[in-house]
């Protein structure tokens, strides 16, 4: 009977695996293989060109623009993302704000739940360069010397779209700290201010020990995020003016769909999944490095 | 028990996926049961006035001839290139769908994807001689006929009379006189040029015009055959220093910042004079307080080239290679550019027709009739670059002319890029 049984659940996972073999795995290995030919959708034939479309790759300098700003991506959102949501969230969990906690989490939670296509929209126009807000309330307080084309500037475009995502994002990593700090005990704290700590050492030294696990889960998100991040770019600036804010995942499209290079854009893919798994094999190592703690 | 439960849950679902697996093949429906032919028909228009100008004519047409049903589909324009190339590659194409001409149309004919239609233009003279020539040429690549041009596009100056009137200015006919009326009326406080260039492609469309200015013809036919390519006339960065003269003078700041639709709306709102305009986007024009007046792209005094070309193209319909009923398709397509349907085309949707005769007094306004005889007048229409060329150039054109509208770049380096993506797409070509 228990020989039976071995391989009973086998059976009840085979659906589920099934389905993600399928849908999954199969893709993402098809996906490495497709990156060593050369082939688009229009021609009958796929040339197998070894490890060419890497080489190109590595000699791209669009290909380098795509990863610097995804690099960009990652330490703006590292610094504003977790840092600031945590500051943010600290502030919010205070004594002297707990009042308008709920109004003001509200507030701030809000552009998460908007569509990015009706946000990246709406920073068009905040960002245009003759009737733009941003560039009116420059002029505004005496600044005009600091009005320009946030997204037709090469200099500025990318950083106007990480901007737009900061905004979206934060008040959903706040979010996340907040439930963890809802979580410190309470006596900590007290303790704490028996022992004459003000708020900032308190933050530096409760706060921030308590909500470690926390702010690993939110770097490994923001992270992740940051390499395949393609709407906010794509919608906003498509990448321009030339090649500046391309982003990995935009440039694949643009590969992929624009030029019809299918094979090269899978070597991007490929790229980009190799970024993504040592993130998460970091991840996984640092988890389990939190488990023995 | 519970393992019988199980094991047939299972099963209940391996035959979910299974079936839910074979239903791809099983729902191809382009075989007509009977004798009742179906044909799949795709194009790019889900909005109006063109959605419901196709939808009439697909019921005209199934009214004559019962025994064939048309299936239509219809994609916006970007989601249209992309599904297009998509169905194209599977068993399971559609029957008739539309296509650009010039490179996106070689495109599919270099992948045997598209019908001759040779024989179809032969046979029946009375239809095919009513076709304005230029836009046939667009759907022939090596001497066959692989489409049919429904309605041609063409890229023209339109200006303000209004505002010409007022300071006594003259459409300008070289391009020192339009370097010279954009600098009276930047004097008077207008901005001469709408230019909105974020997508790219706009600028594309002055460079298309410009080196047709100053290359000379036929090394602009050579460098579009994309085997032999190669983009090394001076004419190309002397077009370049054009585009950056009129950035200097003529258009408004940021014009990478700005989209394409800034510039017409700049334009019908009286502030800027003069709009590089699309003739397809005549039935966009809301109810405008000023005469409208249109001129051809100015000739370039020293240009080596054609002055009198204009950037444009047709567009019209293909027919699948794998499709099993041509000839229904193909009268499908007659019946839609016969002067009937053609004259409704100009009338309904204000779109000059690939139809002769087919703009005339009672069905269209003023500007339209001009636009057309300019048009017939230059009588050569040249594809976009983003449509007529590798797709490889055409961007490495939008994407640094971009650069070069910023100040960033000089237009020899913008046209090292070219020919190093030339040199790449001739590598290919071979």
């Amino acid at each position: 009977m228990t020989s039976h049984r071995k391989w009973l659940p086998f059976v009840y996972l085979a659906p589920v695996l099934v389905i993600l073999v399928l849908f999954v795995y199969y893709p993402i290995f098809s996906n490495v293989y497709y990156s060593f030919f050369d082939w688009g959708s229009f021609s009958n034939t796929m040339h197998f060109t070894g490890l060419s479309n890497f080489i190109n790759l590595f000699k791209d300098s669009v290909f380098f623009t795509a990863l610097k700003n995804n690099i960009y991506y990652a330490i703006i959102s590292e610094i504003i993302l977790v840092g600031g949501g945590l500051v943010l969230a600290a502030i919010l969990e205070d004594k002297l704000v707990r009042r308008y906690a709920t109004f003001l989490r509200t507030i701030y939670f809000l552009p998460v739940l908007i569509s990015i296509t009706v946000i990246a929209l709406l920073f068009e126009f905040f960002y245009n360069p003759q009737t733009g807000l941003l560039n009116k309330l420059l002029e505004s307080i005496g600044l005009d010397g600091l009005t320009r084309a946030w997204l037709g500037n090469g200099d500025t475009a990318i950083f106007a779209v990480i901007a737009m995502s900061q905004w979206q994002s934060l008040g959903y990593v706040a979010m996340l700290f907040i439930i963890s700090i809802q979580k410190i005990p309470s006596e900590l704290y007290e303790a704490a201010r028996i022992d004459g700590a003000g708020k900032v050492k308190q933050f530096f030294h409760i706060t921030v020990p308590q909500v470690k696990e926390m702010a690993f889960v939110a770097t490994i998100m923001t992270l992740t995020q940051a390499f395949t991040v393609f709407n906010e770019p794509y919608i906003l600036t498509g990448g321009g003016p030339g090649h500046s804010s391309e982003v990995l995942t935009t440039y694949l499209y643009h590969s992929a769909f624009n030029e019809d290079a299918m094979g090269y854009a899978s070597a991007i893919a490929t790229v980009i999944l190799a970024i993504t798994l040592i993130i998460s094999v970091v991840q996984l190592k640092v988890f389990r490095s939190g488990e023995g703690d | 028990m519970r393992k019988v439960v199980g094991m047939i849950a299972c099963i209940f679902v391996f035959a979910f996926i299974l079936t839910g697996c074979s239903g791809f093949t099983s729902s191809s429906g382009s075989s007509g049961d009977g004798d009742k032919i179906t044909l799949k028909f795709m194009h790019r228009w889900p909005k109006e006035p063109e959605k419901s100008y196709l939808d009439k004519v697909v019921k005209e047409f199934e009214k004559k001839n019962p025994n064939i049903k048309i299936q239509t589909e219809a994609v916006l324009n970007d989601s249209y290139k992309e599904k297009i190339r998509v169905l194209l590659g599977t068993n399971h194409p559609p029957d008739i769908f539309f296509s650009w001409s010039g490179e996106f149309a070689h495109n599919i004919v270099r992948g045997n994807k598209a019908l001759d239609l040779t024989s179809y233009y032969n046979k029946d003279k009375t239809w095919s001689d009513k076709i304005i020539e230029p836009t046939m040429e667009s759907y022939r690549f090596d001497g066959k006929m692989y489409g049919v041009p429904w309605m041609m596009d063409a890229k023209l100056f339109f200006y303000n009379k209004d505002i010409f009137n007022k300071l006594g200015l003259k459409p300008p006919k070289t391009f020192k006189q339009l370097i010279a009326v954009s600098k009276k009326l930047k004097d008077k406080g207008y901005t001469p040029i709408a230019f909105g260039n974020k997508e790219g492609w706009p600028a594309g469309h002055y460079i298309g015009t410009l080196n047709r200015r100053t290359v000379p013809a036929d090394v602009i036919k050579k460098d579009h055959i994309r085997s032999q390519g190669t983009f090394d006339d001076p004419g190309y960065i002397k077009a370049l220093e054009k585009l950056q003269k009129l950035n200097d003078v003529a258009f408004n700041k940021n014009s990478n910042a700005l989209k394409y639709d800034f510039s017409r709306q700049a334009f019908t709102s009286g502030k800027a004079a003069m709009d590089y305009m699309e003739t397809i986007e005549i039935g966009d024009l809301p109810d405008i307080g000023f005469e409208l007046g249109t001129f051809n792209f100015p000739a370039v005094e020293d240009g080596k080239g054609d002055q009198k070309i204009i950037s444009g193209a047709p567009e019209g319909f293909m027919i699948s290679s794998k499709t099993k009923h041509p000839d229904a398709a193909m009268k499908f397509l007659e019946f839609l550019t016969n002067k009937e349907n053609g004259k409704k085309l100009v009338k309904d949707v204000k779109y000059l027709s690939s139809v002769k005769n087919t703009v005339t007094k009672d069905n269209s306004t003023p500007i339209m009739r001009k636009a057309q005889q300019e048009i017939l007048h230059a009588n050569k229409l040249a594809p976009w670059i983003d449509t007529g060329l590798d797709i490889r150039i055409a961007d490495a054109y939008m994407k640094d002319m971009q650069k070069m509208l910023n100040g960033e770049m000089a237009p020899k380096d913008v046209m090292k890029d070219v020919q190093k993506e030339a040199k790449r797409v001739r590598v290919s070509a071979k």
